[in-house]
């Protein structure tokens, strides 16, 4: 290779390597422009929506019986009596700031009191997501492998007693059987009053809390408690989980390639487990990820079964109660959450599949 | 690696446990009770306005005089140990308990008593109208609620009101709980007189201080060890948050808590054939009734009102939806307030279908109308609702039922946006005056008048003569006499009045076997008489 050579390769890969360089930035700029006008979009849709909802702020602080002279004096403390534009940039002032204003249900800034529901559905949310995946995953790819035996057939109607029974009966069910009936769990509640004030909160999430703490009879007590209502919610991610899986499987397995792999002699396990699922894997993601970002929403009714003083419950009594600030807080948060996982999942498309690269 | 350990010791433990024994018994000296806490949103007395709170409040915080524990007409001495009225009955002069200590460690004074109540005026939340109702005003507070001394508080009358209206209405209501107003002055932000602080704190002197409240979850009350009243038997009060009523039920019958309070009708029917279970029933001054919009034509002719009184068969709804919490009511004064109908007369309405019609044929009104009827989330309205719905539409009137948070529901009703509501209104006071002086009167009924605070307003309903008659016998100085003049202004207002009342609601609650001792009256609970064991 001459001195040419060398200097026009190195020159070119330099060139290569820029060019890869500013097209992953142009990529993340692109990224960064899509996610700030979605926040954006969200905030004034959050903003708009809370104003145009038929509740009255002013009245749930003052009380119905407030006199008007009383609930005009509270409509400019509130600044309700300026423009909507002047209202709506105020708004996203504080909102950049992750200022939510103050809750009229708890008296506390909403942001201490998301901080405060949050630990509680996350820790709900992901046992539920330990269940539902490590479960939904392989009855998908079972039922795939014996399409239209009786083993798919038994998945099947698994996965729509899943979808279709409410989940609302299936917890007050869950809960006279097992808890009333069997005494197998604990009672409605996250943690019995007993150990309520013995137990230092670090995480916010009790089971990691006790286990730092030693305690087992906490750790025993939280567990019984959180078993019940996060299998409920498992159930329903594992239907969903398991049939997109199905779905993704039967795909993959009546691909040429597949075909080919069976035609040297590949092992029933090694096809399935070792060339179709790998390539489903990415799909995956996405589908674990969607179910999550649903779960961490906040499971509402469960949380009301179950008396879990979460998220879901939080935003509902909130919106019933026209607290409007903690609905717009908690609303952006959904937001937050879903882009987040979203991109999430972008990331891993793009690590695991070459082809979207 | 030791921690590790540890933990892995700790999650093969649990697992190996296989089942989790449920808890099934609460501490001896803890009463623990499952409630919807959901509304509670302060725990200031001026600005607390609903149910949940006030029954909390009271039992953190003592007014000037309590209601009667065994008569719930009458009043005890609290913060006031007696007191006395002037020859003209303008007057009531307050003589202060000498050992009453808030928990800063500061004397409750008189001077504490009449800031306490200026404060409620100068705010001006809802629980304003308690004492403006009675004259009292932000601009005269200084004059009319006045510290002679440290131990003498001296509460002036704009006019000769019936005393024991006064004691029961504003000083056992908690509109008159004693703060602490050193304390709260030190707290105040931008001149909220410490409104910010008590909306998570409390700053008065009762049998049991708040000990923490996490919005949704908990309430956590401990006893006062520094009361200046007998020690109550419960060292604490845990109120657990649990929204749904069958959790509720699941939870008592296990023993996992000792009361509890929010169950449906069903519940309470198959709790009250458990031995183990007691189910105590208490009527309160609360009525639940159907408002109609006078400003519309059609519910403006008293024919109408009246026909919709006859389109419900209450005595099926008693024991069927209402069973354990509601009594049939057609008066819109609750039993057990002075003055109030009996049973019977209280109630002389059912279901006549052909009365009905031949009402809205006289009100030219024979071929029907449609129009909207708003309810809220309470469990029984939707049945209730839909009872008289089918009801209506068989003397052609068309009901669209609109569901709506009761958020949305009061505003609409504040607002005069509505056609029909349903709802439901509580009176402090175990007299006729509570409920005729917000349902009989209405002082002006014009839309700039805008006097919210009473429901015939809403209601947009006004009669010049029953404005007179309520103050006539408001001012009555012969009990008897007094006695039968409200009766027949309830006579009337059950034939001409604005709403149709339908229920006198109760509070009930499911007792665990843990619980000896509870004690309430239509107006509080009184914790600190609980006992167990």
């Amino acid at each position: 290779m001459s001195a040419g050579d060398l200097a026009n390769s190195t020159s070119s890969n330099r060139s290569a390597s820029s060019m890869r360089w500013g097209s992953a930035a142009r990529e993340f700029l692109r990224t960064v422009a899509t996610v700030s006008v979605t926040i954006l979009g969200l905030l004034a849709l959050t903003f708009f929506i809370g104003r145009l909802l038929p509740l009255d702020p002013v009245l749930a602080i003052l009380g119905d019986d407030a006199s008007q002279e009383a609930y005009d004096r509270m409509v400019v403390k509130l600044g309700l009596d300026k423009p909507l534009w002047e209202q709506f940039i105020a708004y996203l002032w504080n909102s950049l700031h992750f200022d939510f204003g103050m809750s009229l249900t708890s008296g506390k800034p909403v942001t201490e009191d998301i901080l405060r529901v949050f630990p509680a559905t996350l820790e709900l949310a992901t046992v539920a997501m330990i269940l539902g995946t490590g479960l939904g995953i392989p009855l998908g790819v079972l039922a795939a492998a014996n399409r239209d035996t009786w083993i798919d057939q038994v998945v099947r109607v698994i996965s729509l007693i899943g979808y279709s029974a409410p989940i609302f009966w299936l917890g007050l069910l869950g809960l006279v059987v097992f808890y009333a009936g069997l005494g197998w769990v604990g009672a409605p509640g996250r943690i019995d009053i007993v150990y309520q004030y013995d137990l230092e909160t670090r995480t916010g999430l009790y089971l990691i809390d006790s286990l730092l703490a030693g305690r087992l009879d906490i750790f025993a007590d939280v567990f019984g408690r959180i078993v019940l209502p996060a299998s409920i919610l498992a159930y329903g991610a594992m239907a969903y989980i398991s049939r997109m899986t199905r779905s993704f499987m039967l795909e993959q397995l009546s691909q040429e390639y597949i075909i080919a792999a069976q035609a040297k002699g590949a092992s029933r396990l090694s096809v399935v487990w070792g060339h179709a699922f790998p390539n489903i894997a990415v799909q995956l993601v996405t589908v674990v990820a969607l179910s999550y970002a649903f779960l961490l929403e906040g499971a509402v009714l469960t949380e009301t079964v179950f008396a879990w003083p979460g998220f879901g419950r939080y935003l509902t009594t909130a919106l019933l109660r026209a607290d409007m600030n903690a609905v717009l807080g908690c609303t952006l948060i959904v937001g937050f959450i879903f882009i987040t996982l979203n991109l999430l999942s972008d990331v891993f498309y793009r690590v695991f599949d070459p082809r979207t690269r | 690696m030791k921690k590790h350990a540890s933990l892995l010791k700790c999650v093969a433990i649990t697992a190996a446990l296989g089942v989790i024994p449920a808890h099934a018994e609460t501490p001896p000296d803890t009463l623990v009770m499952a409630r919807n806490i959901d509304a509670i949103s302060t725990f200031d007395p001026a600005q607390i306005g609903e149910v949940v709170t006030d029954e909390l409040i009271l039992n953190i915080c003592d007014s000037l005089v309590g209601i009667d524990p065994e008569d719930e007409a009458g009043v005890v001495p609290s913060i006031a140990k007696d007191w006395t009225v002037s020859e003209d009955g303008m007057k009531i002069t307050f003589n202060l308990v000498e050992d009453a200590v808030f928990p800063s460690g500061n004397p409750v004074t008189a001077k504490d008593v009449a800031w306490s109540l200026q404060r409620v005026l100068t705010l001006g939340f809802g629980n304003a109208a308690t004492m403006t109702e009675y004259g009292f005003s932000a601009d005269t507070a200084e004059v009319d609620l006045v510290a002679v001394d440290d131990r003498t508080f001296e509460m002036n009358l704009s006019r000769p009101y019936p005393i024991a209206l006064i004691l029961q209405a504003i000083a056992a209501n908690r509109v008159a709980a004693v703060l602490d107003s050193e304390t709260l002055i030190g707290e105040a932000v931008e001149g909220d007189l410490g409104n910010k602080y008590l909306t998570t704190n409390s700053a008065c002197v009762g049998p049991y201080a708040l000990r923490q409240w996490n919005a949704g979850e908990v309430v956590v009350l401990e006893a006062n060890d520094n009361y200046y009243g007998p020690a109550p038997a419960m060292k604490r009060i845990i109120i657990r948050h649990v929204a749904e009523a069958q959790a509720q039920r699941l939870l008592v019958e296990q023993g996992d808590i000792d009361v509890a309070r929010d169950l449906g009708a069903e519940d309470l029917r198959d709790l009250n054939a458990n031995p183990d279970i007691q189910v105590v029933s208490t009527p309160k001054h609360q009525i639940y009734y159907t408002a109609f919009n006078n400003g519309d034509p059609r519910f403006a002719d008293d024919r109408v009102r009246l026909a919709f009184k006859y389109l419900m068969d209450y005595d099926a709804l008693a024991d069927t939806v209402m069973a354990f919490l509601g009594i049939p009511r057609a008066s819109v004064v609750p039993l057990g307030a002075l003055g109030a109908l009996d049973k019977e007369e209280g109630q002389p309405f059912s279901l006549d279908l052909e009365k009905a019609k031949e009402l809205l044929t006289e009100a030219g009104y024979g071929d029907g109308f449609s129009a909207r009827l708003f309810i809220g989330t309470l469990p029984y309205t939707s049945a209730v609702a839909q009872h008289l719905q089918e009801n209506a539409a068989k003397v052609g009137i068309e009901l669209q039922i609109e569901q709506m948070a009761n958020a949305q529901l009061f505003s609409a009703f504040r607002g005069r946006e509505f056609d029909t509501v349903m709802l439901s209104w509580q009176t402090a006071v175990p007299h006729a005056h509570g409920m005729l002086s917000r349902h009989a009167v209405n002082p002006d009924n014009s839309l700039e008048a805008s006097l919210t605070m009473f429901p015939s307003w809403r209601g947009a309903w006004f009669s010049e003569d029953f404005n007179k008659r309520v103050d006539e016998a408001l001012f009555e100085k012969d009990e008897a006499k007094q006695i039968e003049l409200y009766k027949q202004i309830q006579r009337d207002h059950m034939q001409k009045g604005p709403f149709a009342y339908q229920f006198q609601l109760l509070d009930t609650a499911a007792l665990g076997k843990s619980v000896s001792i509870w004690k309430w009256n239509a107006f509080r609970v009184y914790y600190a008489d609980i006992e167990k064991g």
